[in-house]
């Protein structure tokens, strides 16, 4: 069909040219609509002869047919013609019920098919109006307190529940009627601007922050998702068993049968996996993996395994799985299962070699460099004999064969172009499990799939680079006649201004910019947690990003404001001086040291909880707080400017300074008055006596690129995008009251930021790690 | 003061941290740990660890393939050579260690004292690598050898000893096996292609008598043919009877006169042996009648009836007497005499003619073979025309190999014609009748008879001894033996005949069998009677003595039989029983050898090893133990089952030696 046919088709169904043009421009779209002319024509129907309103439904019908369901287009066009799918309602139900048929191809019988959309039901005006009033009746409250401000759209939609098949209009000016005879005209008050609320800051809107850990949480009814569990519940997948219902699914004539024992097999429980290959440290992108894979099964009182796709033996080591599981848990996740894909290794070499008996892989010799890329040569071996390529892949399987010099490849062509992805490989490298029983290793592209469906996963949940896989993936379980899952594409999770790449890691710590894979530098999850970061944080910020298929980068301080969320309810107030400046109260009120009781939460009254700090006549506060010479609008101690010490009670003014041989002050020498009966100071600042000596290890962002990778931004290399003095250690003073603290714990030091007792402490000695500024950006001066 | 003090102590921390730093490089050198400093060395310590694991990989993989191997041939179908197996260990390890030889020196000795097997190439593998250069000890060989030994299902363990002896230690896994799969399966024999053999044997000459010689060829063919039907091969067993020749006319023509009816009546020939000196006196003294015999050659030749059917008669009288001898020593054979290649010799001589293969030397036509020094060529046409056992020799290679389609060819003869057929195969080959690289030729040429004086067999006239003659006394002396024993007193009549026929024939073969065939041997019924040593009487009674120790357990026990032979596992911790299974698990190997030597008294000698050892065993081993009273207290099942595998391989050897078992002495 040519476009002028087309697009004066398209307007004879009663559309505009302009429609007909966009139209165009969606391929699948235009397909269905040109099958959907032809099967007006096979049925003698010219669209002129359609009533009115049916040119919309066919359209409607064509935008939402599943490829699964293009079989029975001919069907659902003739009912459309008959006037039995009359309304939007109807086609989609009829949409519905043929999907759900599509999985075992069996003929529909109409008559079911009608009846599931209520063709010919007529619900009189006496049902509406009973209806309606009976919901009416269930809002009245609201109803009458909000007047016309009341949103009537749940109403309806519950109405409509109730009575599918009335039409929606009807049900509409029933609906007015009746609420305009409950609340009489409006007033000017109902036609008022609706005062503004104060939005309440827990939830608004995508960006919403939730400080409650999650357990805790209710389900609400908001919109919004505020813990991945709820945003988890919300995500649209298929459910377990109804795998066909998904675009792009592939059936064969086994996929019923391979679904009912599917079923059997898991109860109809959704399972997923999290499949770290572990050979590196997770980062803050297998957060989101973690969270999406566990969060939706927990959302759906599903399992969810935590695989270690271990296929590849280089550099696979004992302390990567340990790390993985670790990070799992730390983020607050207990896998059903710990599976590994190499418990699989004799399963999925006997599928190879049905493959290879089915014709559908072949034993090739093309090295490396010959397969990569698109426009490579078709192998010359991939028409080779059967018994020729079982026997090769048998000496493969037994050493006979030099590495690189024989790959097993499947016969498919990825989406993207590339041809025969290859199953198998030949490494003369021990694996930590199997030892030397294998020396072919299966590829991702062909472990995956498979151990998916050993594991009887439902949803496949992966990052949006994977969806070029998808046809092998469903190419491979049908060409094996297993259970095929549904492959699932989310958009992958990157933070900017860090690199995450294992190579790249290295690299830094061989070169010395960081320490080691957890340097709180780093956005691996050891880092981020040695840094400080709840694991609750870490979790909102996967919840904050979504299941969208979008892919973007995050700036990091959208994950250092999760964090500060958290911290601010949960991280105890400390006082801590960094750079401390020894202060002597000459008249200090008391002969000997006071003990101060100090609020954890100073901002939450409601919370007791508090420590005792020590108040002598020496004191110390930060070398900023003092400026000799002021700039205007200084609000902190100087010769000429009073500050309150904060908790103390007490205001102090300058007296004396003494000075180092530099003239730099290094004492200063000050009076005090309390602070009911002193000039109120224009601010309060933190302190410390008696001071317990703590390392502060002071982070700044690791690169100055947002894509320290990209080569237009950073042309010389990630390297070479490195902040100078990114770590600066400070010998400070805190209160005696910090020294029974615990790796880990984390503080507010008043004033200056969260803070987190680093592993590196010992019991003489106290590091800690700042987390985050109070504030964006507020680090620098 | 203070600066100062901060910049010196920031000094020395740095210091201190070089120091640190160069301690810990030190440290992993020492530790073998170079780290990255040298990208060629952990290339190459990659590519190492790398080949490492591909040789585990690979050994796996033969392990495992070796394994499969083993499992299929240590299933109830198939025994081994354990020679052969070991040999060929022996040698795909020699060449995987010494590429440098094409085909290396490899020699596995059968069991010593000291180990069961031994490989013995060490030594001579260090001179052969001395002449390329390389210097080798044979100890170092011994272990390397021993190193890269893959996995066998039958080696147990080896030992090095002396200059490089690797002693060679069996598992009791597969005699074990060995041993059920013969009380299960019977005696089956290893694995081999199999082939079109022809043997030529016996072959007497017509109207004369069979002598001591013929006996040998027929004893030692007819023992070869049973040895290669029991290994499965296709046998044909050719009499090549000399009944085509000028001495025809001569009888034919004396028929004519003393029988002239001959054409309507068989003639009542008796004494065929007279009747031929009778018509060789006319001929040598009657001109007439020898122009007559000429003449009656000639009709025979060309088929005329009446002459034809005079030689028919006389071919029977001797067929007749031939056939009594094979029937008394039980032997099969078909008759296929000179005539039969009449007229094949006669589009031979054409063929080799065409080839220009026959040369002319003085009115004869004449053919050589390789040409060799002491070559003497083949008569293929006499100077008056007629044809020689040259030509009919090499019209039947031809036929046996071309209609017969024979694979292997072997021919029992007396050793004298050794040079005859040495010609006839260089003929053959040379006439492109005979591929020895498809086609296995052996004559097989055994030594003189001798009496006991050493000197040729005769009677004690002087004549050449009557093979029927020389059977009958064996009988007689047999039968007088049995009844010194007082045999006749426990058989019946008929027992006592079929126990000394098989004594008296079982002697006469087992005597002739038991000494390498190429030696001459000494006729003596003394030594063959004799029930000591390594006789067929000797063996024949420890035989009957082994099969009665299960038989006299009773009807009962012996009901259950196959059951147990199924389900009791055989135990070889006792010494004796070990030893005696390391005898029996050689029977593969024996047959081996002697396929390759064509000698069949390897097998005489196993025998009488069997017996030897059977008779240790049954010395120190109690298979039934009994009390006072007689009555049997306690079976040793596994030990009655080791009796009856020995019995069951004895069995089969008398069988390939053409020797009847008694039932009963």
């Amino acid at each position: 069909m040519d476009e002028a046919t087309f697009i004066s088709k398209f307007i004879a169904l009663g559309f505009n040219e302009q429609k007909a043009k966009e139209t165009l421009k969606n391929a699948t779209l235009t397909k269905n609509i040109t099958a959907a002319f032809n099967s007006l024509d096979n049925h003698n129907k010219k669209i002129e002869e359609l009533t009115k309103g049916s040119g919309a439904l066919v359209y409607h019908l064509c935008s939402k047919i599943k490829p699964q369901s293009l079989q029975y287009l001919d069907l659902l066009i003739s009912l459309i013609t008959e006037n039995k799918l009359d309304n939007n309602l109807r086609v989609d139900l009829a949409l519905e019920f043929v999907l759900s048929h599509s999985v075992s191809n069996t003929t529909i019988n109409v008559a079911d098919l009608e009846k599931h959309c209520g063709v010919n039901v007529v619900v009189t005006p006496e049902e509406i109006e009973e209806v309606v009033a009976e919901v009416i009746k269930k809002n009245k409250k609201e109803l009458e307190e909000q007047r016309y401000r009341f949103n009537t759209g749940k109403m309806l939609a519950e109405i409509r529940s109730k009575i599918p098949f009335a039409d929606g209009k009807a049900i509409k000016s029933e609906v007015d009627c009746q609420i305009f005879y409950l609340l009489g005209a409006k007033t000017e008050a109902d036609l008022a601007p609706q005062p503004k609320k104060k939005a309440a800051p827990s939830n608004n809107t995508a960006t919403s922050k939730s400080v409650k850990p999650k357990e805790e949480e209710e389900v609400s009814n908001d919109d919004t998702a505020l813990t991945i569990t709820e945003l988890m519940k919300k995500v649209k997948f298929h459910a377990p068993g109804e795998n066909y219902k998904t675009d792009g699914y592939v059936t064969t004539p086994e996929t019923e049968r391979l679904l009912k024992e599917h079923l059997k097999i898991t109860g109809g429980q959704v399972r997923t996996r999290f499949p770290p290959e572990p050979n590196g440290i997770l980062h803050i992108g297998h957060a989101k993996a973690i969270n999406i894979n566990f969060g939706y099964a927990a959302a759906k009182n599903g399992i969810c395994f935590l695989r270690y796709d271990d296929t590849n033996p280089e550099k696979e080591e004992e302390k990567f799985f340990i790390a993985i599981k670790d990070m799992v848990e730390w983020l607050g996740y207990k896998p059903h299962k710990i599976t590994h894909s190499s418990d699989n290794f004799q399963q999925l070499y006997e599928w190879a070699v049905v493959l290879i008996k089915k014709g559908l892989a072949y034993v090739c010799h093309q090295t490396a460099d010959e397969m990569k890329g698109f426009n490579t040569i078709l192998s010359p071996w991939r028409d080779r004999p059967i018994e020729e390529s079982l026997q090769l892949f048998e000496d493969m399987k037994n050493g006979k064969i030099d590495e690189g010099a024989a790959t097993l490849r499947m016969k498919i062509t990825l989406e993207e172009g590339k041809v025969d992805p290859v199953a198998y490989r030949i490494k003369f490298i021990a694996h930590h499990r199997t030892c030397n029983d294998w020396c072919i290793y299966p590829t991702y592209d062909y472990t995956h799939c498979l151990c998916d469906s050993i594991e009887h996963i439902t949803h496949s949940l992966c990052t949006k680079e994977f969806q070029t896989r998808r046809s092998s993936y469903y190419w491979l379980c049908n060409a094996l006649n297993i259970y095929c899952p549904v492959q699932w594409e989310y958009g992958r999770l990157n933070v900017n201004y860090t690199v995450v790449s294992k190579r790249k890691i290295a690299k830094l710590i061989t070169e010395k910019i960081v320490a080691d894979w957890d340097d709180p530098r780093l956005f691996t999850l050891t880092a981020l947690r040695r840094r400080g970061f709840p694991s609750e944080a870490i979790n909102n910020f996967c919840a904050l990003m979504g299941v969208t298929g979008s892919q973007g980068s995050v700036d990091p301080s959208m994950l250092e404001a999760c964090v500060r969320d958290v911290l601010n309810v949960t991280a105890p107030r400390k006082l801590v001086v960094l750079e401390p400046l020894k202060i002597t109260i000459t008249n200090f009120i008391s002969d000997k040291p006071i003990i101060l009781t100090v609020p954890d939460f100073p901002s939450q009254p409601d919370n007791k909880s508090s420590h005792n700090i020590t108040f002598d006549r020496v004191v110390y506060i930060e070398q900023s707080d003092f400026k000799e010479s002021p700039e205007k609008g200084y609000r902190r101690l100087s010769p000429n400017q009073t500050v309150g010490l904060r908790h103390a009670g007490v205001v102090i003014k300058v007296v004396e300074i003494k000075r180092d041989s530099n003239g730099k002050p290094i004492e200063l020498f000050c009076t005090c008055e309390k602070s009911e009966t002193a000039e109120k100071p224009k601010a309060y600042i933190q302190w410390v006596s008696v001071p317990q000596i703590i390392e502060v290890r002071l982070y700044e962002r690791l690169f100055l690129h947002k894509n320290p990778e990209d080569i237009n931004e950073v042309p010389n290399g990630f390297l070479s995008d490195c902040n100078k003095d990114t770590l600066k250690i400070l010998k400070s003073y805190a209160d005696k009251s910090i020294t029974t603290a615990k790796v880990y714990d984390k503080f507010q030091f008043e004033r200056i930021g969260f803070f987190s007792v680093d592993p590196d402490s010992t019991s003489d000695k106290l590091v800690f790690n700042r987390t985050v500024s109070l504030k964006e950006d507020s680090g620098k001066e | 003061m203070e600066e100062q003090i901060a910049k010196e102590s920031h000094r020395l921390s740095s210091i201190e941290a070089e120091i640190a730093q160069v301690e810990n490089s030190i440290k992993n050198i020492k530790e073998g740990n170079f780290g990255d400093e040298s990208a060629e060395l952990s290339s190459l310590l990659t590519e190492n660890s790398k080949l490492k694991f591909r040789l585990e990989i690979l050994n796996k993989a033969i392990a495992n393939e070796r394994k499969q191997m083993s499992s299929s041939s240590n299933s109830p179908t198939e025994v081994i050579s354990i020679i052969k197996h070991l040999y060929d260990i022996f040698y795909n390890t020699t060449k995987a260690i010494f590429p440098q030889f094409e085909d290396p020196i490899c020699v596995i000795s059968s069991q010593t004292n000291k180990s069961d097997y031994q490989c013995n190439s060490a030594m001579p593998l260090s001179s052969k690598l001395k002449q390329l250069n390389v210097q080798m000890s044979s100890l170092d060989i011994a272990k390397k050898l021993v190193e890269n030994l893959p996995y066998s299902p039958l080696i147990e363990r080896t030992e090095i000893t002396g200059p490089g002896f690797i002693s060679i230690f069996l598992t009791k896994d597969y005699a074990k096996t060995f041993i059920s799969l013969i009380l299960n399966e019977g005696v089956k024999p290893p694995p081999m292609k199999k082939l079109r053999v022809v043997v030529d044997f016996s072959s007497p000459n017509i109207a004369k008598q069979m002598h001591v010689g013929h006996l040998r060829s027929t004893i030692i063919g007819d023992s070869i043919s049973r040895l290669l039907e029991f290994l499965g091969h296709d046998v044909l067993r050719i009499n090549h009877l000399g009944d085509w020749g000028t001495q025809f006319g001569m009888l034919i023509a004396h028929l004519e006169d003393i029988f002239p009816n001959y054409v309507n009546e068989s003639p009542p020939i008796a004494d065929l042996q007279a009747f031929y000196k009778e018509s060789k006196k006319r001929f040598d003294e009657d001109e007439e009648f020898k122009k007559r015999a000429y003449d009656r050659v000639v009709k025979l030749q060309s088929g005329e009836k009446n002459s034809t059917k005079a030689w028919q008669l006389i071919c029977d009288v001797s067929r007749r007497e031939f056939q009594h001898i094979y029937d008394l020593l039980d032997v099969k054979i078909v008759e296929r005499g000179e005539s039969f290649y009449q007229s094949r010799m006669e589009s031979l001589v054409k063929e080799l003619d065409e080839q220009g293969l026959l040369e002319e030397d003085e009115g004869r036509k004449i053919m050589w073979g390789e040409k060799t020094e002491g070559e003497i060529p083949l008569t293929i046409v006499k100077s008056g025309g007629g044809f020689t056992y040259d030509t009919s020799d090499m019209a039947t290679i031809k036929q046996r190999i071309e209609e017969e389609k024979a694979d292997w060819i072997i021919y029992v003869t007396d050793a004298g014609q050794a040079t005859h057929f040495k010609s006839i195969f260089a003929c053959a080959k040379r006439a492109g009748i005979l591929d020895p690289s498809k086609i296995r030729i052996d004559h097989l040429g055994f030594g003189v008879v001798l009496g006991e004086d050493g000197k040729k067999f005769k009677t004690r006239s002087g004549d050449t001894v009557k093979l029927s003659d020389l059977l009958e006394e064996g009988t007689r002396r047999s039968l007088e033996k049995l009844k010194e024993k007082e045999r006749d007193k426990i058989l019946n009549e008929q027992e006592i005949i079929d126990a000394t026929n098989n004594v008296a024939y079982g002697c006469i073969k087992y005597a002739d069998l038991s000494k390498s065939s190429r030696n001459d041997y000494v006729f003596s019924f003394d030594r063959m009677l004799d029930d000591r040593g390594n006789t067929a009487v000797y063996l024949l009674y420890a035989y009957v003595r082994i099969c009665s120790i299960a038989r006299n357990l009773g009807e009962e026990f012996n009901k259950q039989m196959p059951k147990l032979k199924k389900e009791t596992p055989i135990v070889l911790d006792h010494e004796k029983e070990w030893k005696l299974a390391k005898v029996l698990i050689q029977f593969p190997d024996i047959i081996e050898k002697i396929l390759r030597e064509l000698n069949i008294h390897y097998l005489c000698d196993f025998l009488y090893h069997i017996a030897t050892t059977f008779t240790e065993f049954y010395d120190s081993c109690y298979c039934i133990q009994k009390n006072k009273q007689g009555e049997v207290v306690k079976i040793d099942v596994s030990r009655v089952l080791l009796c009856e595998a020995t019995a069951a391989i004895m069995a089969q050897c008398f069988d390939i030696l053409g020797i009847k078992t008694l039932k009963k002495v």
